[in-house]
């Protein structure tokens, strides 16, 4: 069963063609889908994990690179509780870009957004920006930084469970980004119905 | 799969037996209980259920494929509707059992649970909706959250179904920004199979249109029109619009597309339509600023069809009394833009031509003009940015058809205001060091003017005159630039003309009768109107063709305009203000030195071929037999003389002055005029011109230049009415102005005179002055000429603006300033000149 206890936005931007879409279905579906075409817009995706034992929803919206979509993309910024940027570390241009993402969020994320630094493609032979410069980058504008390969699912587990982990660390201690009192409530009772429904179904 | 001998495991707990008796609360009560032994037990019993579960439970059949259990669903209904203040945990419970199927992938069982909550929905009564609906939503969304392309497009259906229910109560925590969101993403679906893509794109549509609907009414709920949602809804209906060829269709079909609801395309459209069209003036902008922002991300300025699609059908759609904000925000994004290509900027003014007609009807008051000075702004811009590009030029081009097409649906009285807006906005005189750039900003501000003159419709001329636009474009009529000069007469062409006789008069002709003229007796307001501004702009005309500069399109737009009035304000007197200056042309013709054979014999042929059309116009017969003589005598001494004007004249050849018969004699008219039953005592006197006939002097002429009759016109304009008329009629004006006394006795002294001794006295002067000319070197000629010219000007500089002030005031004493400077121009005027 599917309940949840805190319900989390995460967004990933970056250049076109770094990886966001693979990384995505790779921790939602667990597959690589090769020769994925360019996003249209947002894609929108949703993966239940458990942490500490308590039940958290992602709701992970993917956007699209291309520039052409900026605007689509760029409003679904505010609501994002995680930022994810993501840059391929075998192209050089994708990581030149960070700091025109970094301005963006700026001016249309919320301020308390959680935004991590991701070098993706590391399962690649051609590196061009090695592992100090991405952290150096990330340390130097305050955020988390973590090195993925969608393709051999390296880190990327990690990286959306770190997400939770944080979130949920930051929604305990101010309980601001409780997604809805109610549903706790409501949880909490109907999971007691649901196993005794599932008995009943089991029969 | 459930179990279906639950009545065997009746009753465990006797508490149940009296179900009926015990409170609300302490049934609560029991039931936890009774959960709490299911739960230890594995009981597995449907009967120990609530009812309310049991009922629900039953309306699922035990196979997905049969469907809803009707007769269930239907005990489930009437259930719900006795006891509504269940709703909120059958909703619940429904979700609960939604959100387990769709985990197992169970999805026959989640369609069935949907079009359950569909028909509660529909069937509860909107007081007790609000219980339900909590949880309605809440599976709604679950159902978008899954991957399954056919279970997202489910929930949105259900959720279309749920928009159009009305609510009464309020429901103030509940937020629609997920559905939004997802309803968004799902517009831009990147599903691989094309048909599903349309599918979900399609409901992505509709469910996009359902929150509109939901929210856009109350006020209540969610501001739909924040930028936030706004931000999201319009790109995703943009994007699923241009990616049809639908707009590159000829447009007038945008009505005419089928209602078919399959098509992403026309449903995004419509829904367009929908949202802008329920758009209030606070929230106009919120639609129109990420529609500017998408035409910018996604290129679509260039080519602009989509553009202008999309432009149509908002200003179709909006609320009338906002249109202008439309166009309003274009020309702001016209602003912001003013670094992109020209191309870019050359499109969206093309975009802002073809709605701005669709706005103009609504436009009132500041906002019409505040749309043409900012048109004028980026006109401005424009020439200072690039002078010769040819992209800039098309540019221009786009922002004056802009403008014209504006002014074409504004009514008439609103075009006259324009006219002179835009005339105030030309810079006049001509600045001494002018550049390039500020000689077309004039052409570009004219011709923007000639645009708006011709979609207006002239009924009086008073009206359409009024003297502070006929003044400086009368002024601008002597602008150094040929061009310019051809263009204000273009201007006045379009606004003289009321009877469509622009084409026929364009091109000099003595063969009058076959032009088919269409002529209509013009009115008294008119007649007014031209004796009291008639001596200004015949002046005009006159010193117009003075200029060396002149090509053949100068000298004929000239005639034109000379034929045009004779048109539209025949009357004696205008027939004599015209011979008038016919014969002052043509005395100009042969006295001034410094035209060309070719202006010469343009000139001529103007001269004849307007006298041709008085005779016919004004049907004088013995004057027409005597314009008969004339042309047949040119025919056989020097056909040059007559029409057609050319540019180029063979060598060498210069119409000859002593030639007989050839030329208009003003003595003979005189005669003939009165043949003809009019009076021409005016025409003996002498013209305004100087020149009464060839034999005249011209050395007097040109100090009654037109400065000299405009500052008579605002003299003029100080009288009332009646004096006006009875003095500008009169030709004898100026003697009732003591400061032209002088002149006119000086005139007098002149004329009473022996011819010889001034012919004699001229011809010095004459040789003196050409072998100035043959002698000195350029720059000697230059120096003496062109700081009396400079002179010249800024003094006339002066004079109109102390006139204009005067003008303002109305006051005596400015008035006399004014005359008394008149004399200090006319000392300052070069000798030079006057050759």
């Amino acid at each position: 069963m599917e309940d949840y206890k805190f319900l989390f936005k995460v967004v990933l931007v970056g250049n076109a063609g770094v990886g966001k879409t693979c990384l995505v279905r790779r921790f939602t579906q667990g597959l690589f889908p090769p020769g994925q075409g360019a996003t249209i817009g947002v894609d929108f995706m949703i993966k239940t994990v458990e942490v500490d034992g308590e039940k958290v929803k992602l709701q992970i919206w993917d956007t699209a690179g291309q520039e052409r979509f900026r605007s689509i993309t760029q409003s679904y910024y505010r609501s994002a509780h995680a930022l994810i940027l993501v840059y391929d570390i075998s192209c050089q241009p994708t990581f030149d870009c960070l700091p025109d993402w970094l301005r963006e969020i700026e001016e249309y994320a919320s301020s308390k957004v959680l935004r991590i630094l991701v070098g993706n493609k590391i399962d690649r032979e051609d590196r061009e920006i090695p592992v100090h410069v991405g952290e150096d980058f990330a340390s130097r504008h305050n955020m988390y930084f973590l090195e993925t390969s969608a393709k051999e699912a390296d880190n990327v587990e990690k990286l959306f469970m770190k997400i939770a982990e944080d979130l949920m660390q930051q929604a305990r201690s101010k309980d601001l980004l409780r997604y809805d009192k109610d549903t706790a409530n409501i949880t909490g009772k109907t999971s007691v119905i649901t196993d005794s429904n599932c008995c009943s179904r089991l029969t | 799969m459930k179990a279906a001998s639950a009545p065997s495991y009746r009753m465990p707990e006797p508490a149940f037996t009296l179900r009926t008796t015990v409170s609300y609360i302490e049934k609560k009560r029991k039931r936890r209980v009774a959960k709490e032994i299911v739960t230890g037990c594995c009981g597995c019993c449907n009967a120990l259920r609530p009812r309310y579960k049991r009922l629900v439970d039953n309306i699922f059949p035990v196979n997905p494929q049969d469907g809803l259990v009707k007769s269930n669903m239907e005990k489930l209904t009437f259930y719900s509707l006795s006891s509504p203040e269940k709703l909120d945990r059958i909703g619940e419970y429904f979700y609960q059992k939604a959100s387990r199927d769709i985990y197992r992938r169970r999805h026959g069982f989640v369609i069935i649970a949907m079009e359950a909550m569909d028909q509660l929905l529909v069937a509860c009564h909107a007081q007790t909706l609000n219980l339900f609906v909590e949880s309605y939503l809440k599976m709604v969304q679950k159902l978008l959250e899954s991957t399954e392309p056919k279970l997202q497009i489910l929930a949105t259906q259900s959720f279309v179904k749920f928009a159009n229910i009305e609510e009464d109560t309020p429901s103030y925590h509940r937020r629609y920004d997920f559905f939004v969101s997802k309803f968004s993403a799902m517009c831009h679906s990147n599903e691989d199979r094309p048909y599903m893509r349309n599918q979900i794109r399609l409901a992505g549509i509709q469910g996009l249109e359902a929150v509109v609907r939901k929210t856009v009414s109350d006020d209540l709920v969610e501001n739909i029109w924040e930028p936030v949602h706004m931000d999201k809804i319009v790109p995703s209906l943009l994007f699923n619009m241009q990616e049809s060829g639908f707009h590159m269709k000829e447009v007038g079909s945008v009505e005419a597309a089928p209602e078919d609801e399959l098509d992403p395309p026309t449903l995004a459209e419509s829904c367009l339509r929908e949202l802008v069209g329920k758009a209030s003036f606070g929230h106009i902008k919120a639609v129109l600023k990420p529609v500017l922002r998408h035409f910018d991300l996604h290129e679509l300025w260039c080519p602009n069809q989509f553009a202008v699609h999309t432009f149509r059908i908002i200003i179709f759609s909006i609320q009338a009394q906002y249109s202008y904000t439309v166009v309003e925000s274009l020309m702001a994004h016209l602003d912001e833009n003013s670094k992109s290509s020209p191309e870019i900027r050359t499109s969206i003014a093309d975009v802002l031509s073809k709605i701005i007609a669709i706005a103009a009807g609504e436009s009132v008051g500041p906002s019409v003009l505040e749309i043409i000075n900012s048109l004028l702004c980026h006109l401005r811009d424009s020439v200072k940015n690039g002078i010769n590009q040819a992209e800039e030029k098309q540019y221009q081009d786009a922002l004056i058809n802009a403008l014209g097409e504006f002014a074409n649906h504004l009514p008439d009285y609103q075009k006259i205001e324009i006219m002179m807006f835009i005339m105030s906005k030309i810079p006049f005189p001509p600045k001494v060091n002018q550049t390039p750039a500020d000689n077309l900003l004039q052409s570009i501000l004219l011709k923007s003017l000639l645009k708006v003159g011709t979609k207006y419709q002239t009924i009086h001329f008073n009206t359409t005159f009024p003297v502070s636009f006929l003044e400086p474009l009368l002024r601008m009529s002597l602008a150094p630039d040929p061009e310019m000069r051809l263009l204000v007469q273009k201007i006045l062409h379009t606004l003289i003309d009321r009877h469509n006789n622009l084409e026929k008069l364009s091109k000099a002709t003595v063969l009058v009768s076959d032009l088919d003229l269409v002529l209509e007796k013009s009115s008294r307001p008119d007649l007014i109107f031209i004796n009291k501004h008639g001596p200004v702009i015949y002046d005009a005309l006159y010193t117009s063709l003075q200029i060396e500069t002149n090509s053949v399109e100068n000298i004929e737009a000239i005639y034109t305009t000379v034929s045009l009035l004779c048109v539209e304000l025949a009357s004696a007197e205008v027939v004599i203000d015209i011979i008038q200056l016919l014969l002052g042309i043509q005395n100009l013709a042969i006295t001034n030195t410094s035209l060309s054979a070719s202006q010469a014999y343009n000139l001529h042929v103007l001269v004849i071929s307007v006298f041709e059309l008085i005779c016919v116009v004004f049907d004088l017969p013995s004057l027409q037999k005597y314009a008969n003589k004339i042309i047949a005598a040119r025919r056989k001494q020097d056909h040059f003389l007559l029409p057609e004007m050319l540019s180029h004249y063979p060598d060498n050849h210069y119409p000859n002055p002593k030639e007989p018969f050839v030329y208009l004699e003003q003595t003979a008219i005189c005669d003939i005029l009165r043949e003809d039953g009019l009076d021409p005592s005016r025409l003996s006197q002498t013209s305004p011109y100087g020149a009464g006939g060839p034999g005249a002097i011209a050395g007097t002429s040109q100090r009654h230049s037109w400065s000299e009759t405009n500052a008579r016109g605002s003299v003029v304009d100080i009288g009332t009415t009646q004096d006006v008329d009875s003095e500008s009629s009169s030709p004898g004006v100026q003697k009732k102005l003591p400061e032209e006394k002088l002149t006119f006795e000086h005139m007098k002294r002149v004329l009473t005179e022996p011819p010889e001794a001034r012919k004699e006295a001229e011809a010095e002067k004459r040789e003196e002055l050409n072998n100035f000319f043959r002698t000195a070197t350029l720059a000697e000629i230059m120096q003496r000429t062109k700081p009396k010219h400079e002179d010249l000007q800024t003094k006339l500089q002066e004079i109109f603006k102390s006139l204009s002030s005067s003008e303002v005031h109305r006051s005596p004493t400015h008035q006399k300033k004014v005359e008394q400077e008149i004399p200090v121009y006319e000392q300052n005027f070069p000798e030079m000149f006057a050759y």
